[in-house]
């Protein structure tokens, strides 16, 4: 059993296993599906959460390292779609199949909370949209 | 318990308030929602046909007396706009607003739904949801003529969900909100009023079809509550993986014992013939455990006897490659045009031993991985009375939805197929993958053996080594020119194995020809010929298929000819253009790209054009190689005739990620098998283009009266050839092979 705090919530995770990657903690164990899978080898991108503030790619992170830090998915953004990085996406209709957009937006705020904005915040944006989506990123980016 | 909707005073549903994660309604900006079936508490939150509330006026259209307007979407949505696309053309003659609609994905029901592929979903019901939605309209007109007695239609108007009368003598206006009409307009005597040709809206009246509306879905994908297949989460859910003989055509040779920690090892068979993998072979095993990484980790560990096949060469890509050269030079080849208007060979080679120049090449493509983001899975809720099963509910990311219940019947066939609900989920990428049904088989006998609800994922690794790949292919051109730039015999062989031969189909494969047979290029003879490749290797359909090979081919040695011939590549082909809509495209695309006529020295631009589910592209790439092995794209320029437009930003989107697909798979996309065996497993070693790496594209989408064709996978098919064009500009050698960069790794993040 771990204790998590996601999105200020606080939960009790009934996992066994140490290593097991927050990704399915989050998914299979907690319900908060809005984090996805992709690769599970830190190579894409769409498991992409804060941590602390920090971007993290949950599918490389052990559920016992994130006990005690501030999780924040993309479900702790705007369930409404107010957050700015969420109002940007729609604006500019980014998304298609929007499998890796949870990723995309999470690892732009990130970007943010790092000190950066519009087209700085794109050297960070490193997930990979098989959709082809990057075009509209740049634009929905530029207003950030 | 469902979401209420409110109305507000104009009669028009308002978004609901309150819905948790775990419900049903999508409210989305301004009342446009998206309405998914989804699991709570184990009970539906809407019931599956429309309620004595709502009048169901046809297969896509339900009003409810609260004036709710539900319109049924029977495909699914993989990023294409589809769901929104036809909600455009539905609500455009049902006479609504874009605010005033839910949008429902049908569950599976011949009535209604069809399979996703072919870039067809609007194409292919453009007119039939016109009509269908306009005789909705005039249906609750008829209802309004029911209560007044007045049966003149002149005297009706329908707008924004209201039915207005006004009075031919008086002037005066009655007005009726849909919902007020609905129980009316679904009767017999409503019908008995309908017009016998069913008016429709002139395109120059179109409110909707034609504008850049807000698409529906983007909402639940920029919050995390869009529901993908694998977000699917029952109540006592179990999830498996699975674990797949590594060997393609190998088989289980003995069931493992279920491991500690694990619920459950299931042998699964595979639903059909592909390649060296044989229909009700058990090839995989799954692993069910209480979370999907536990069961990863036992699966990873689990020690598994295989049967492997004695030979695995029809399963090794360079034997293959070695096969199909051989072919194409000793193969029987099925010819591709009407035998009345096949030249024969002995007369190909006379012309083109006697033209002004003779060309030959020979172009080689790999086989390709569909790598969509979302991998495989599928969500089984079966049912038992008294321990017999009575059910299946089944939630899937598919392209096929009957397909599934014609697939869980054959794991269950002691159901009836009304006992098999199948909801389609939003797609995290379909490219054609989505439409076998490998997965979901599977995920049905999973939930048959453990008698729970279960969800199957498949590991990326399974995922890249077990698809259905776009077939590789080696193809020889060979054509003459005269003295003017004419083409005087032009001779195209393609040797590659055959998508619909492994469904059972004989004689030529339609797939296999696609995109290099009606060509738009003047030739004074041509001889399209297809060798089938005999393959053990599983292929499918991915995004634009046979278009995606052959257009490679063919424009390459227009661009051979053009070079021969010594002429610019636009006038070259306008030359031997006569089609209009392909010289306005071609006049269209130099206006677009007239930055190349001032390229630096040490860039190039190569450009290309073809045509695919009845839609014209035309890509002009400009590139630059900084460094050996490498190579920058700076910037594309696309024209695309895609007929009519419904919605001009999603044919910009799709064009934009059809380009950033095809020029990965060109630059860097290969499957490679040794010995039987997948070698990409992971994006580490399948590389994906990101953001930094992508060109800048501009769209330009032509003005056109005709019909609507396709747009999800046009855009693929020039991005090989136009890059590959430039790139042997800029080298001075012909590009013939596919990927550029082969073997190239992707770095983590």
């Amino acid at each position: 059993m771990y204790t998590l705090n996601v999105n200020g919530v606080t939960y009790q995770a009934n996992v066994t296993d140490a290593e097991t990657p927050l990704l399915w903690v989050l998914r299979d164990v907690l319900g908060l599906t809005g984090t996805k899978y992709g690769c599970g080898i830190e190579v894409c991108g769409a498991c992409t959460v804060l941590i602390d503030g920090q971007v993290e790619h949950s599918c490389v992170f052990d559920v016992s390292s994130a006990v005690g830090k501030k999780i924040v998915t993309i479900e702790g953004l705007s369930a409404t779609n107010s957050h700015p990085v969420q109002k940007a996406w729609i604006q500019c209709q980014v998304p298609q199949c929007g499998y890796c957009q949870s990723g995309m937006i999470m690892a732009t705020e990130g970007a943010r909370r790092a000190g950066h904005h519009g087209n700085e915040i794109l050297p960070e944006l490193k997930n990979v949209c098989v959709c082809g989506t990057y075009e509209r990123i740049r634009r929905a980016v530029k207003t950030l | 318990m469902s979401c209420n909707h409110t109305a507000d005073s104009a009669g028009q549903p308002v978004s609901p308030s309150g819905c948790s994660r775990r419900n049903f309604l999508v409210s989305v900006a301004g009342g446009l929602s998206i309405g998914f079936f989804l699991p709570d508490g184990g009970r539906m939150l809407e019931a599956a046909t429309a309620p004595a509330t709502e009048a169901q006026l046809n297969a896509w259209v339900r009003i409810g007396t609260d004036g709710k307007i539900t319109l049924l979407f029977g495909g699914c949505e993989m990023g294409q706009g589809s769901m929104s696309g036809l909600s455009q053309i539905l609500a455009e003659e049902l006479m609504v607003d874009w605010n005033q609609l839910t949008i429902r994905p049908a569950d599976a029901d011949a009535k209604i739904s069809y399979t996703t592929g072919g870039s067809s979903a609007v194409s292919r019901r453009y007119l039939p949801l016109r009509t269908a939605a306009a005789t909705a309209r005039e249906l609750l007109v008829a209802a309004a003529m029911l209560t007044t007695g007045d049966t003149a239609r002149g005297n009706y108007s329908a707008k924004s969900g209201v039915i207005t009368r006004k009075d031919p003598v008086t002037g005066a206006l009655q007005s009726w909100n849909y919902g007020s009409l609905a129980l009316q307009a679904a009767t017999p005597q409503a019908q008995a009023l309908l017009p016998a040709v069913i008016p429709l809206t002139p395109p120059d009246q179109f409110r909707l079809i034609g504008k850049p509306l807000a698409r529906p879905d983007i909402p639940p994908k920029t919050n995390g509550s869009a529901l993908y297949g694998i977000d699917v989460f029952l109540p006592g859910m179990v999830f498996a993986v699975i674990k797949h003989c590594p060997t393609i055509g190998g088989t289980l040779a003995l069931t493992p014992a279920t491991p500690s920690g694990a619920i459950a090892v299931v042998p699964c068979f595979t639903p059909a013939d592909r390649g060296a993998i044989a229909k009700n072979s058990f090839n995989a095993v799954a692993v069910v455990a209480d979370n999907t990484w536990k069961a990863k980790k036992i699966a990873q560990g689990l020690k598994v006897q295989w049967a492997l096949p004695a030979s695995t060469a029809s399963v090794d890509s360079a034997s293959l490659v070695t096969l199909a050269k051989q072919l194409l030079e000793t193969g029987q080849p099925i010819v591709a045009e009407p035998a009345s208007a096949a030249p024969d060979p002995a007369t190909l080679k006379t012309v083109l031993g006697s033209s002004a120049k003779s060309l030959e090449a020979t172009f080689t493509v790999p086989h390709l991985a569909h790598a969509t983001m979302e991998v495989l899975n599928c969500s089984v809720r079966p049912t038992h009375t008294a321990g017999v099963l009575t059910g299946l509910e089944i939630w899937a990311p598919t392209q096929s939805a009957m397909s599934v219940v014609a697939t869980a019947n054959v794991v269950a066939p002691s159901l009836t197929p009304a006992q098999i609900t199948v909801h389609t989920t939003f797609l995290g990428g379909g490219l054609g993958r989505k439409i076998e049904q490998d997965y979901i088989s599977q995920a049905v006998q999973i939930a048959v053996a453990v008698g729970r609800p279960v969800k199957l994922t498949w590991m990326r690794e399974e995922d890249f080594g077990h698809d259905q790949y776009r077939p590789m292919a080696v193809i020889r051109v060979r054509a003459g020119l005269n003295a003017t730039g004419g083409i005087t015999a032009w001779w195209y062989r393609n040797v590659s194995p055959s998508i619909l031969q492994q469904r059972g189909r004989a004689g030529l494969d339609s797939q296999a020809i696609e995109g290099s047979v009606r060509l738009p290029y003047t030739r004074a003879m041509s001889l399209t010929e297809w060798v089938p490749l005999p393959s053990g290797i599983p292929v499918g359909f991915w995004r634009s298929v046979g278009a995606s090979i052959n257009a490679f081919a063919v424009e390459s040695m227009i661009d051979m000819l053009a070079i021969a011939a010594g002429r610019d590549p636009f006038v070259f082909r306008a030359s031997l253009v006569s089609d209009p809509r392909y010289l306005d495209l071609l006049a269209a695309a130099d206006a677009a790209s007239s930055w190349r006529k001032t390229l630096p020295s040490n860039r190039a631009w190569g450009m290309a054009v073809a045509e695919s589910f009845g839609t014209l592209v035309c890509e002009v790439i400009e590139i630059s190689a900084p460094t050996a092995g490498a190579v920058v794209i700076h910037r594309v320029a696309a024209v695309v005739d895609c007929g009519t437009v419904i919605n001009p930003d999603s044919v910009e989107a799709q064009i934009q990620g059809a380009i950033i697909h095809g020029l990965t798979a060109a630059l860097w996309g290969e499957m490679k098998f040794v010995n039987g065996v997948a070698s990409q497993g992971n994006f580490n070693r399948y590389r994906m283009m990101r953001l930094n790496e992508t060109p800048t594209i501009t769209v330009k989408v032509m003005t056109s009266a005709n019909p609507p064709t396709g747009i999800g996978e046009p855009g693929v098919p020039p991005s090989a050839p136009a890059l590959a064009n430039a790139y042997s500009r800029l080298k001075k050698t012909r590009v013939t092979s596919l990927p550029l960069f082969p073997g190239t790794s992707m770095s983590g993040l």
